[in-house]
């Protein structure tokens, strides 16, 4: 009932959103909610994986990746709706490689091998010629829609509503059964004939596409890309971050965990500019520690 | 030729650093069973405990690496007692997610405390050099590498030659049968957290000399000590060394001979990581 509740006001709230008479500061709240939709897209695509038990370090490349591929296909005269697909594609593909070498690895060994990746990439965009991809001096994104706040805020809307119904296909799907046995023990669900590598490459693409879409919207509304920020671990870690205190394997749990962190992170970043990730990390330890189901575990409880 | 050698010497120091580092990792994944991704930045903080003392003090930073070691060891120490004693039987994913959040903390405290800069601790005999074997030698990568080296002589000595070292190993192996045994298993993973603490710290007194300190300096350490131990294998000792010394060779004849290779060289430890791992993945199941 909480759960029903609570999804149909943060829906319309989403939907009215930009109409809302928010006074003088209207731009900027209107900016703030923008990235709070973008990184439950993120976080939500991060936690399709790691229904599968796998910890994804490499989220920001992915993102990263979107935003470079649009921003450079956009340089090159596409038209924007096709370098929005293709970038989703490219991201994906590119997960589909890294899977394929890095799927039949578990646990840590898994995650190292994301961490490293996200930082090898970042380090190949910096080394690519500046005329393509501006070196580790970045460069600048055509906005959409001609810049108009609105348009991204919705695109970012539509964005989010496709990855809901995404995750919601999932969680109803065979695939709910064969990812929460392989998290719980890979090789029994390996003899059980679930064909652990290939749910798992599934899952690695999808979360990909949707984080490369994100990263896109993302790119074209900062107007500015750098290899350091766009790559940067910070990415990564509020996708996860942002999931995990939500509660990990749930639909829900990644929307609100982003409505709370994402407000107060950029509430944060005006005050704090160095170091307002400090929040996350304390975040992330407390919700570990006291609450290994996050905020949806909170509200379960209750019902119960 | 005279290139090759000094190249090969170069690589030689650096690897001592790298064991360092890696040989505390691998005291925490191997006796503890829990992944440290928050040892680089330990060893961070030891970077900025030497710049502080060098700056405030003037401390020597070999005597700050008496300091680092005994307050690192306080901090590891702390940290199991708060924070990991309790994910211990959790499911990996959140020991990970844990020490994660805790590297975080650590890296954006210290970027709140000291900002993005990077700082040097500028030793007054940091410019002087010794010849060993016809080659001209950095004086502080030497005293750096004789520092790590006995400090890793004492590591294995504890582990291989003490009752503690025994007991560490008997709980690595088998934390149930050692504690049917007897053996206060919370106090041994105490003091092993608190060690491996330690020997990041003093390596971070090191890289605040060779190298800087700043806030993002520890993820390059803690990837970098994840190849290591990666290619050693889980609870090999003596492979760290050996692992320490590849990369460090692979990484220091990248940079000579390969072109534009200084940030190149950034990307050598990945492409271990991923050969091994790889090997490792298709060779077997385990």
């Amino acid at each position: 009932m909480i759960r029903k509740v609570l999804s149909v006001v943060l829906a319309v709230l989403a939907v009215v959103f930009p109409f809302l008479p928010l006074g003088d500061r209207a731009a900027f709240i209107l900016q703030i909610a923008n990235f709070t939709v973008i990184t439950a897209v993120l976080s939500l695509s991060w936690d399709i994986l790691a229904r599968t038990g796998q910890l994804s370090l490499a989220h920001a490349a992915f993102y990263g990746i979107g935003a470079y591929s649009y921003t450079i296909l956009m340089a090159h005269a596409t038209p924007w709706w096709l370098a929005i697909l293709l970038s989703g594609l490219i991201a994906g593909l590119l997960s589909l490689i890294l899977g394929a070498v890095t799927l039949r690895l578990q646990g840590m060994y898994f995650a190292i091998a994301t961490l490293a990746f996200a930082e090898v990439i970042k380090t190949v965009i910096q080394n690519l010629p500046d005329a393509f991809a501006g070196g580790s001096t970045g460069m600048l994104v055509p906005a959409l829609f001609n810049g108009q706040a609105n348009a991204q805020y919705y695109a970012a809307v539509v964005l989010l509503a496709v990855t809901l119904l995404v995750s919601i296909w999932v969680r109803n799907s065979k695939m709910h059964y064969a990812f929460t046995a392989i998290r719980q023990g890979e090789q029994v669900a390996r003899v059980l004939g679930v064909s652990a590598s290939r749910y798992k490459l599934t899952a690695f693409f999808i979360s990909s596409v949707l984080a490369g879409l994100a990263g896109v919207l993302y790119a074209s509304k900062t107007f500015f890309i750098i290899p350091g920020e766009t790559f940067s671990l910070s990415v990564s870690v509020s996708s996860l971050t942002t999931a995990i205190f939500g509660g990990l394997y749930t639909t829900l749990g990644p929307v609100i965990g982003s409505v709370i962190l994402t407000t107060l992170e950029e509430l944060l970043r005006l005050r704090i500019p160095n170091g307002y990730l400090v929040v996350y990390g304390i975040m992330l330890v407390l919700t570990i520690l006291y609450l290994p189901r996050g905020i949806m575990g909170l509200l379960e409880r209750k019902k119960s | 030729m005279n290139l090759f050698f000094e190249t090969f010497l170069a690589g030689l120091l650096q690897s001592g650093i790298y064991a360092l580092v890696a040989s505390g990792l691998a005291l925490s994944v191997g006796v503890i069973h829990i992944v440290n991704f928050a040892h680089g930045e330990f060893l961070m903080v030891g970077a900025f405990l030497s710049w502080g003392l060098f700056t405030w003090l003037g401390m020597d930073p070999l005597l700050s690496a008496v300091v680092a070691a005994i307050a690192m060891f306080a901090g590891g120490a702390l940290t199991y007692r708060t924070t990991i004693k309790h994910v211990l039987l959790a499911p990996e994913l959140n020991q990970m997610l844990l020490t994660f959040g805790i590297s975080i903390i650590l890296q954006n405290l210290a970027l709140l405390i000291f900002g993005g800069n990077t700082r040097l601790v500028n030793t007054p005999y940091q410019g002087e050099a010794v010849a060993v074997l016809g080659l001209s030698v950095g004086l502080t990568k030497l005293m750096a590498f004789g520092l790590a080296l006995v400090l890793l002589i004492g590591l294995y000595l504890m582990l291989y030659r003490s009752g503690l070292g025994r007991s560490m190993r008997a709980v690595a192996q088998n934390r149930l049968g050692a504690q049917i045994i007897g053996l206060d298993v919370h106090r041994i993973y105490l003091i092993a957290f608190g060690i491996a603490s330690a020997l990041a710290g003093v390596a971070g007194v090191l890289v605040s000399v060779l190298l800087f300190a700043s806030p993002t300096v520890g993820l390059v350490y803690t990837l970098k000590a994840f190849a290591i131990i990666v290619m050693a294998g889980l609870g090999n000792m003596t492979g760290v060394l050996w692992a320490s010394l590849l990369l460090a060779l692979s990484e220091a004849y990248v940079q000579t001979y390969v072109p534009n290779g200084g940030r190149l060289s950034e990307a050598v430890f990945f492409l271990l990581i991923f050969g091994t791992l790889v090997f490792r993945a298709y060779r077997g199941a385990k």
